[in-house]
């Protein structure tokens, strides 16, 4: 009887959980496949719509890319990297026009699904594609430019001499190592504006099994830094990088960079140290993309993103002017080639 | 003849351990002449990436040690990190969240208790049901925005704090650092040497006997399991209220299964467990300190195998015949008359 009991709450709980899912749109996926709908799916890497970074910008992309466009857009996460094929013939088979996939390392799979169904568009954040589908196109970014914009700021801001970034993923990932290197250069340079002979910015990649994901070795090898009187601490790379954001904050002094998107707001536990962040403008390239589809000019290929540092927000007052100016001339040297970042792209 | 034989075998392996703890120490103090600073971080960091690994371990051999297999041990550390976050964050107060951190850690280990020693269920579906529902609940309730008011700060032992080396990596941590480190001691000691830890081993063991015996070995059952869970949520408010500072779905990234692997190289015993993981720890700080020193130019990759590598080599030498408890993942019934 008391089994029994546990069980009726159980799938009671669940029932009702399932059913606040569901929020009321105006449109749903019905019209998907008909000839007025316009669906967008976006699949998410094995990092979580909500990330705090690039998975979130890129369904907040696709969400304001719905609502221009009357669309509908729907999500789905994936949770091992054996799904990314199941989950995307989840939405080419249930007549979705656009289906965005978010991550270099889905880029293989969105290639082979490309093929397979020619009638959708396929949009790959953060994938370069070097194929010829007109279906497919790969939506890049000078990761590289960003990391050296903010490299550049902290070669300004710390007082050690010691600069370090913390990648959430392996070196085998362009758009990781770019933002590394990158920031390694931004440091570099000011350095030798300065005219100081700052040690190479440090950076660490994560070595696990868990890229992206894992908060507290993030943490820790923000520790293991600031330990060693590191001040300038770049935490890039999904849940990883925030676990280092978060740790870094508890240290009086210290200053982290966030990434993709202006952290600020996405980590509010890192405000106190966090200056800036390298962003990539992921939900605007997701939404140009979406609509040419719309206006049918989309014709595959790569588009490159824009780049650039979020606002200094509660830093604005402490950085001094100079600084300030500096950054933002050298941001755009670097952004039209004037300065070159010297990493392999 | 055979006493004395077995008497001087035991010598030998004492004086192996000791020798093992001398090259260690050796190890150490020449690293330190060489670069202090970064022989400090590494082992500090040792401690930090080791000691979430000893504490979950723990959870596993309580449990195990008593009879029951836990595989909850990663729902244990999500549900109580999540928990943990949520009501500091909700309260602002540290404290309130480390009490419901323990409470629903403590409240998984009474649902493993329930499914496994009272409904008698398949242990490793038990745990599986216990994962489960911690990444479900925990991802569906999750609400981005909320952060803590502060962690826990370290807490300096006046005189200890600065003896060179040992101070910073040992005596100036969290509460919950010298908590959890205190309490695998502890552990290891009850485990050996009192009456409870005497009846729990022979539950793990051989149940029917203890039984036969006047023990109680449900109530036991029970007691274990559910400290075990408390002491898992411990773990999770370290790992979201002392380590990090934040809480994100997933957020224990497969620390609870890593612990099961620990509390296997450990043997079933804390201090084994606690070398394990703080060895497994550094592994991990060295492979770090590798890439942040940049001295040695090694391909990115073969420094990311280091961790599993290092615990290969020492697996392969130090391995002998491992036994866990062998009642473990069979559910208790006495038999019927």
């Amino acid at each position: 009887m008391k089994k029994r009991f546990f069980a009726l709450l159980a799938v009671t709980v669940l029932i009702a959980t399932g059913c606040s899912s569901s929020s009321d749109k105006a449109v749903d996926e019905s019209v998907c496949g008909t000839e007025d709908g316009f669906c967008i799916g976006l699949v998410t890497d094995i990092g979580k719509v909500d990330d705090k970074s690039f998975n979130q910008s890129a369904w907040e992309g696709a969400q304001e890319a719905a609502s221009i466009n009357g669309g509908f857009a729907k999500y789905v996460e994936t949770q091992d990297p054996k799904d990314y094929a199941a989950n995307i013939a989840l939405f080419a088979e249930a007549g979705y026009n656009v289906i965005v996939t978010v991550g270099f390392l889905m880029a293989e799979a969105t290639a082979v699904a490309s093929e397979q169904y020619p009638d959708v568009k396929f949009i790959g954040v953060d994938q370069f594609y070097a194929g010829s589908a007109a279906n497919y196109s790969g939506l890049i970014f000078p990761e590289d430019k960003a990391g050296f914009i903010v490299g550049y700021l902290g070669g300004y801001l710390t007082t050690s001499g010691k600069t370090a970034a913390i990648a959430g993923g392996p070196d085998s990932i362009p758009p990781v190592r770019k933002f590394i290197e990158g920031f390694v250069a931004g440091v570099g340079y000011a350095a030798k504006e300065q005219g100081k002979n700052f040690p190479k910015a440090s950076s660490v990649y994560y070595t696990g099994a868990n890229a992206f994901q894992d908060p507290a070795w993030g943490a820790s090898t923000a520790q293991q830094y600031l330990d060693q009187d590191y001040d300038v601490i770049f935490s890039a790379g999904g849940k990883t990088g925030n676990g280092g954001l978060a740790r870094t904050a508890q240290k009086s002094g210290a200053y982290c960079i966030g990434v993709d998107t202006d952290q600020w707001g996405t980590v509010p536990e890192a405000q106190a140290c966090l200056v800036t962040s390298a962003m990539k403008l992921i939900p605007q390239g997701v939404v140009a993309l979406i609509g040419q589809v719309k206006d049918g000019s989309f014709a595959g290929g790569n588009y490159v993103g824009d780049v650039g540092a979020a606002p200094y927000h509660d830093f604005d007052s402490k950085i001094p002017s100079e600084v300030k100016t500096k950054v933002e001339e050298v941001t755009a040297k670097v952004i039209s080639g004037e300065i070159a970042t010297g990493v392999k792209p | 003849m055979v006493g004395v034989v077995t008497k001087m075998t035991k010598s030998v392996m004492r004086s192996k351990k000791t020798i093992y703890l001398y090259l260690v120490i050796l190890a150490i103090a020449i690293a330190y002449t060489i670069n202090s600073v970064s022989t400090v971080a590494v082992a500090a960091s040792s401690i930090t990436f080791g000691l979430p690994l000893a504490m979950a371990a723990m959870v596993g051999i309580m449990c195990e040690r008593t009879g029951v297999v836990n595989i909850g041990i990663e729902g244990t550390l999500l549900t109580s990190s999540f928990f943990g976050f949520f009501v500091a964050a909700l309260s602002q107060n540290l404290i309130w969240g480390l009490i419901a951190a323990i409470a629903s850690g403590a409240a998984t280990g009474l649902l493993l208790a329930l499914l496994t020693v009272s409904w008698k269920m398949d242990q490793i579906i038990a745990g599986t049901i216990v994962n489960i529902l911690a990444t479900g609940l925990t991802s569906f309730f999750y609400k981005q925005g909320y952060s803590l008011p502060a962690i826990f700060p370290r807490w300096s032992i006046p005189g200890l704090a600065e003896i060179p080396f040992l101070g910073r990596v040992l005596f100036q941590s969290g509460p919950i650092t010298y908590f959890g480190l205190i309490f695998i001691l502890v552990l290891y000691f009850a485990i050996y040497h009192t009456p409870w830890g005497l009846r729990t081993r022979a539950i793990g063991e051989h149940p029917s006997s203890a039984d036969t015996s006047g023990i109680s070995v449900l109530r036991i059952k029970y007691t274990n399991v559910v400290i075990a869970g408390a002491f898992g949520g411990l773990t999770g408010a370290y790992l979201t209220l002392e380590l990090v500072g934040s809480f994100d779905r997933g957020f224990s990234a497969g620390k609870g299964f890593t612990a099961l692997a620990i509390m296997i190289f450990g043997r079933w015993n804390p201090i084994g467990a606690l070398l394990a993981a703080v060895f497994f720890g550094f592994a991990q700080a060295l492979a770090n300190q590798l890439m942040i020193d940049g001295l040695v130019n090694i391909p990115g990759p073969f420094i990311n195998m280091l961790p599993y590598v290092l615990t290969i080599v020492v697996l392969a030498f130090s391995a002998g015949k491992v036994r866990g408890p062998a009642a473990a993942g069979q559910p208790y019934e006495r038999e019927k008359a």
